[in-house]
């Protein structure tokens, strides 16, 4: 850490650079999955905009989901106006691993 | 631990969940000679669990007497700050004081020791595994099943948090529903300063007092919602909190336009906060969901035949816009629940009659009270709130008073000329502030 300003810091970081802080152990399973049958009739698709870890992405018009920089936070599930997310915890101590949280 | 005649393992209590409330609840149990299996499904105690960074420290001492000396705090907070924000304008209201009621410590560290102390005291702890569902059997619960595996107990503990699988798998509560629970989303970002620049920038006495800061207004572009920052040893924590039935309406249009995250690095960016975390290094980035508006959240019981629910999954959190309590209501919601479950284990009977003595002893204690008695003013604050508008008639009352070339204004102009800037009446001010001090 220095106490001098940096520029750099004065800007806004990526999420990718906030997720990268963080320490996961990914599992080879995913812990939730998306009914993409359901997913498509969705025109809201407030997932893109509301999960923290911007899991949920848009291709073309159908959205696409990673679980790999999941937070286990929850919102998915609770704002899925489809109910096409099933969603669960990861396995074996899997996920995300906070340590100053 | 015992054996069925099956082979199958057995135990007094189950208790899932290692967070505040599981981990008391096990400490307390095995302490009286219980039989308590404590399990998570995290690597090690802690390493799900998040919060905003403040604990108060009075319930905590009721069930660990060594607290002060042994617990990982960090700093005792001495110095609470409330800011309104509005575009680059903040205003600040600073309370000092000597005597500490709360400590910041890190949640996963303070949740290591109390699951040690559980084990000490004789309890099993396990982690790595995923509970998945209650088990029950003839109406009532009487385990759990992790993948194959089952375990029987006289009385499960669900500590499981906000996110309430097993009840809502049981059929206990509701599926979570962002448009109709009184839930939040909560992101933070905790950046490391140093410990010196911590307790200068902050205005700290010394390396062991803290700062609470409240941040209201524009701290979420204006969504109903707040700002957060803790001071801890050598970092902060800087987060936002948005009601997650308001965000989901508002979800794709600015400022939820590209992510929670965007409102905590523009809040970080914000000209009253980035000098003072300017250079800091962001060393996690976390996001989780907490309760706004407790009594809603509540089941409809606290325990039913074989089960006891503790903690945030009871609904437990006290927000009254100023501050947050959850830890200490986790921890204080276990201990009543031990005592239930000891008498009720003594008594060889942990029907939900018995085991309800504890829904009891939650009535009769502050946590009940607190929650109701803040109930009104929380309702209130869904439309008046933390972003809505008397922050906003707060600030700019300051601006009027403040910002004058030449004529100022008396305290009682720049007030009515604030209310007509927010579109309110005088009567709506003095209905909201009657509600509020009634609520208060």
């Amino acid at each position: 850490m220095t106490e001098q300003s940096s520029p750099e810091r004065a800007r806004a970081l990526r999420l990718e650079d906030l997720l990268g802080r963080d320490i996961y152990d990914v599992d080879e399973e995913p812990h939730i999955t998306v009914d993409y049958e359901k997913c498509s009739k969705c025109d809201a698709k407030p997932c893109l905009y509301l999960c923290p870890a911007g899991c949920y992405t848009l291709s073309g018009n159908r959205v696409l989901f990673s679980y790999e920089g999941c937070l286990e936070c929850g919102t998915c599930r609770a704002i899925c106006p489809m109910g096409a997310v099933r969603w669960s915890y990861p396995k074996s101590g899997r996920g995300v691993f906070y340590r100053f949280t | 631990m015992g054996f069925s005649a099956t082979g199958t393992p057995r135990f007094d209590v189950v208790v899932v969940g290692a967070g505040p409330a599981g981990a008391t609840a096990a400490y307390l149990l095995a302490r009286d000679g219980f039989r308590v299996l404590l399990v998570e499904r995290g690597r090690g105690a802690g390493s799900k669990t998040l919060y905003g960074g403040r604990v108060y420290a009075g319930p905590l001492r009721e069930v660990w007497p060594d607290l002060d000396r042994e617990a990982p705090i960090h700093r005792w907070v001495r110095v609470e700050r409330l800011s309104i924000l509005e575009g680059e304008r903040g205003l600040t209201l600073e309370y000092r004081t000597p005597k500490a009621y709360s400590f910041t410590a890190y949640l996963p560290d303070l949740v290591k020791w109390m699951v040690k102390k559980a084990v000490e005291a004789g309890a099993v702890f396990v982690d790595e595994v995923r509970v998945d569902s209650l088990l029950v059997e003839g109406g009532r619960v009487r385990g759990i099943r992790a993948g194959p595996d089952r375990v029987y107990a006289d009385v499960v503990v669900d500590a499981e948090g906000v996110n309430r699988l097993l009840l809502e798998g049981a059929g206990i509560v509701e599926p979570l529903e962002a448009w109709r629970a009184p839930v939040a989303l909560g992101v933070k970002e905790v950046i490391k300063l140093g410990e010196k620049a911590v307790t200068e920038r902050f205005g700290l006495d010394d390396d062991r007092t803290g700062a609470a800061w409240v941040i209201m207004g524009d701290a979420t572009g204006g969504l109903p919602g707040g700002g957060f920052i803790y001071t801890f040893k050598d970092t902060v924590s800087l987060g936002v909190v948005l009601r997650l039935g308001e965000a989901y309406r508002e979800a794709g249009r600015p400022p939820l336009d590209s992510g929670p995250y965007a409102l905590v690095e523009r809040l970080r960016l914000h000209p009253l906060l980035q000098r003072l975390l300017e250079g800091g290094d962001i060393v996690e980035y976390g996001a989780h969901l907490t309760i706004e508006g407790g009594l809603a959240f509540m089941p409809d019981h606290l325990a039913y035949d074989g089960l006891v629910i503790v903690g945030d999954a009871a609904g437990f959190i006290l927000n009254t816009g100023y501050t947050v309590r959850g830890v200490d209501y986790a921890v204080y919601s276990a201990k009543l629940a031990a005592e239930a479950i000891k008498k009720s284990l003594e008594a060889g009977d942990t029907s939900a009659e018995n085991l309800r003595l504890y829904e009891k002893l939650v009535r009769e204690s502050f946590i009940y009270q607190e929650l109701e008695k803040h109930w009104a003013a929380s309702k209130l604050m869904e439309e008046w709130g933390t972003a809505g508008k008397y922050p906003s008639i707060a600030l700019r009352a300051a601006s009027r008073l403040f910002e004058a070339e030449s004529r100022h204004p008396t305290l009682w102009e720049a007030f009515l000329e604030a209310l007509r800037a927010s579109r309110a009446t005088l009567l709506d001010a003095a209905r909201v502030f009657a509600e509020v001090v009634r609520g208060l």
